[in-house]
């Protein structure tokens, strides 16, 4: 005879917290301390520190920070940044919300074009850069042929210091286009048609409607599409290292591409460090800005 | 009972089988090499003596070293040149490979580190001795008194000349040879005239976003004027009239449109072999394949020939130029005593065909084989030869050649393209390495 066993009484309320459920949460939370928080901190302390490659030295306080901002190739990195975000997110949003409203359509042709703007997004960035010199080599590329036949020069885009920053932003349009047709294409679709259909009865003209009811409707979408590429772009670093490897004469350097250079291969990681450090703040900003607008989002 | 025998002596035979596998499993060795890919053409070649250029030699070298040495296995990885941002990340991630190209400029930087094996017990216990190299190539791998590297080769930048183009232009000898400036004034001179007769710039240069090529020249006509501008292995000095002078030439070069300029180097490889200019400033890398061009029907460098010269000497004092060499190193880790053979063996094997080599252009590393008819024999070596007792490395003390390569090239190459004032760039360079070697 085997004893009846008592029904188990929870010993929590369903909704009272377990210390189990943090099982769950654990694999990315193991990862997220190790490959995020970890490498963060590790990084601020080592740019308080005289450090290289293979060993780390003595404290310096804020001497790298110093030298930092005493580096005109540095100061010169954080300007190229900044000019090349302004080259580019503009015209992703503009480009992209033209080719959203453009393709916005139920047919075979839009659906075709749709995914051969995108294309270009799903390649690496060696490809992109590839495809991109072999454009803009000097005498023997497209570019040059193309002003052969009419028996020109072809600007030399990559090693022109007024130029070099140009080419790499227009590889990286070419590249970057499909996020943000995606993200307008996204909201356009999101808006109510009949909307629409009382503008049509009220005689609307079609540029009326695209200000009146089209981007009042995809404004955040804007904002959110402009945040998200400020922060990619800040980021830039293939494009440049592959393209121009920062020059002619580092005008084509952003940040990313200048802490590389002072950490691995300069090996001063502690000024390298102090660099990442600068840019963290920086992208920290424009995410700021992201989370308060979209918290503006949830209030009304 | 039977069938039991017969699995137990299956079992039996399928283990044997296994552990004599096991013995004859070959001794992996990992190493990691630049100087391109061209698996198309020689991937599986072990004909060493039908490969050409520095990528098809050392490609059927390996592939000959791996077919003659069955308990051996050389894995190869080829690394985008010069391949140190992967050897940093790979020595501080404890995953440096066993065998790996440096120049002898870095040897410096990872044997700082403890990084490398000094391989003078290595190379003895295979009968190498360090009198068996070269002068040149023994300064450029001793470090602290020992071998930190075999030195394969000696290299430098030469003067490859499209002698066609310099017939047009009447600058040729009686007997032939080119003939080249002995000053400043006469090298403008001689690229005006040139560029007068043939309507082609007398330089082709890769300029665009270059380094390498700007820091070589400039060190190298320092060198002619003694200009000792690392008097200090750890302070440069070069808001000297000697720096000023050598970026004027150039810069002269350059607003003159005596040079190509605009093109990277794949590009300005191309258009010399295009005919596109008289003289390509290029290392000794390029005459095996650029004399295998003149040798080809219908090509440009086959009209009228193919020429190749040290730097002519453009200033008043000795007759130099700035050299490096490429050695095997040896990553410092616990290897067991058949992988340190298998290393052994390559090296020796390398040091046995270091005429090979020789045959892409580099100066032999190896005394007997730089003394031999064999390689005397082969094209043009009677007018580089004389590099051999021209080329002058840095101080091997120097560390973060490499890096400063990027600063002095930027920095000159800003001047020559008028993107600087020369005194502002020399300014910029002295400030920017003297901060990075102060802070070593």
């Amino acid at each position: 005879m085997t004893a009846v066993q008592a029904p188990r009484k929870p010993s929590h309320g369903p909704h009272s917290p377990d210390w189990k459920n943090a099982l769950f949460v654990a694999p990315y939370l193991f990862f997220f301390v190790t490959l995020l928080v970890f490498p963060l901190f590790w990084g601020i302390w080592l740019s308080f520190h005289k450090a290289d490659t293979f060993s780390s030295g003595p404290f310096v306080g804020f001497g790298n920070y110093v030298r930092l901002f005493n580096d005109k190739v540095f100061l010169q990195s954080v300007g190229n940044t900044f000019y090349f975000v302004l080259l580019t997110v503009p015209t992703l949003a503009l480009i992209g919300l033209f080719l959203a409203l453009a393709l916005n359509a139920r047919t075979r042709t839009a659906t075709v074009l749709r995914s051969l703007f995108f294309f270009s997004s799903v390649l690496s960035v060696t490809i992109v850069t590839l495809i991109w010199r072999i454009v803009f080599i000097p005498q023997f590329g497209l570019l040059a042929t193309v002003y052969g036949w009419f028996g020109a020069t072809a600007p030399a885009f990559v090693s022109d210091p007024n130029l070099a920053m140009i080419a790499v932003a227009m590889a990286t349009i070419w590249w970057c286009l499909g996020l943000p047709m995606m993200l307008f294409l996204s909201a356009l679709q999101q808006i109510p048609g009949d909307i629409y259909e009382a503008a049509a009865l009220d005689n609307a003209s079609r540029w009326r409607t695209l200000t009146a009811i089209t981007l009042p409707s995809i404004k955040r979408t804007f904002a959110l599409v402009i945040i998200i590429q400020i922060v990619l772009q800040f980021q830039l670093f293939g494009q440049a290292w592959l393209m121009t490897r920062g020059g002619p004469n580092n005008v084509t350097k952003p940040i990313v591409l200048y802490i590389y250079d002072t950490a691995f291969r300069r090996w001063d990681l502690g000024l390298g460090a102090a660099a990442s450090e600068v840019l963290f703040v920086l992208i920290l900003l424009a995410a700021m800005a992201q989370y308060l607008i979209s918290r503006r989002k949830e209030d009304l | 009972m039977k069938t039991i025998v017969k699995s137990a002596l299956l079992a039996v035979s399928a283990l044997a089988i296994s552990a004599v596998t096991a013995v004859a499993d070959p001794v992996e060795i990992k190493l990691q090499r630049f100087f391109g890919a061209c698996d198309a053409d020689f991937g599986t070649n072990t004909d060493v003596a039908k490969a050409t250029g520095e990528c098809g030699i050392i490609t059927s070298l390996i592939n000959k070293f791996n077919a003659d040495n069955p308990d051996i296995h050389i894995s190869v990885t080829n690394v985008e040149w010069p391949g140190y941002d992967q050897l940093n990340a790979q020595f501080a991630a404890g995953d440096a490979p066993d065998i790996v190209t440096i120049h002898e400029s870095v040897l410096s930087d990872y044997q700082s580190k403890n990084l490398l094996l000094p391989l003078d017990d290595l190379l003895k216990s295979e009968g190498i001795t360090p009198d068996q190299f070269t002068s040149a190539a023994q300064q450029g791998v001793t470090k602290d008194g020992k071998f930190y590297g075999m030195p394969i080769d000696t290299w430098t930048m030469l003067y490859h000349v499209n002698m066609d183009l310099f017939k047009q232009a009447g600058l040729v000898n009686p007997d032939g040879t080119p003939i080249f400036p002995k000053s400043v004034d006469e090298a403008i001179a001689q690229a005006e005239q040139f560029k007068a007769k043939t309507g082609k710039p007398y330089f082709v240069q890769n300029m665009a976003n270059e380094t390498a090529l700007f820091m070589r020249n400039f060190y190298t006509y320092l060198f002619q004027q003694d200009s000792d501008f690392f008097a200090d292995p750890k302070h440069i000095k070069v808001q000297t009239p000697e720096a000023k002078k050598v970026l004027e030439f150039y810069k002269k070069i350059y607003d003159e449109d005596l040079t190509t300029k605009d093109m990277d180097y794949g590009t300005a490889i191309n258009a010399f072999l295009a005919g596109e200019g008289g003289v390509q400033l290029n290392g000794t890398w390029v005459v095996g394949d650029y004399n295998a061009q003149s040798e080809t029907a219908g090509t440009a460098l086959n009209k009228g020939g193919y020429a190749v010269y040290p730097y002519p000497q453009l200033f008043g004092g000795t007759h130099a130029q700035y050299a490096d060499g490429h050695s095997w190193a040896v990553s410092a880790k616990d290897r067991k005593p058949e992988e340190l053979a298998a290393i052994g063996k390559f090296l020796k094997f390398y040091f046995d065909n270091d005429y090979e080599w020789s045959r892409t252009g580099h100066l032999p590393s190896v005394q007997a084989v730089l003394d031999s008819d064999q390689f005397k024999a082969l094209p043009h070596r009677s007018t580089i030869l004389e590099v051999a007792k021209l080329g002058k490395p840095l101080p091997q003390q120097i560390q973060r050649q490499f890096a400063l390569q990027d600063i002095i090239g930027e920095e000159a190459g800003a001047a020559i393209t008028g993107q600087k004032d020369i005194d502002a760039a020399l300014a910029d360079m002295e400030t920017r390495v003297n901060d990075l070697l102060s802070n070593l």
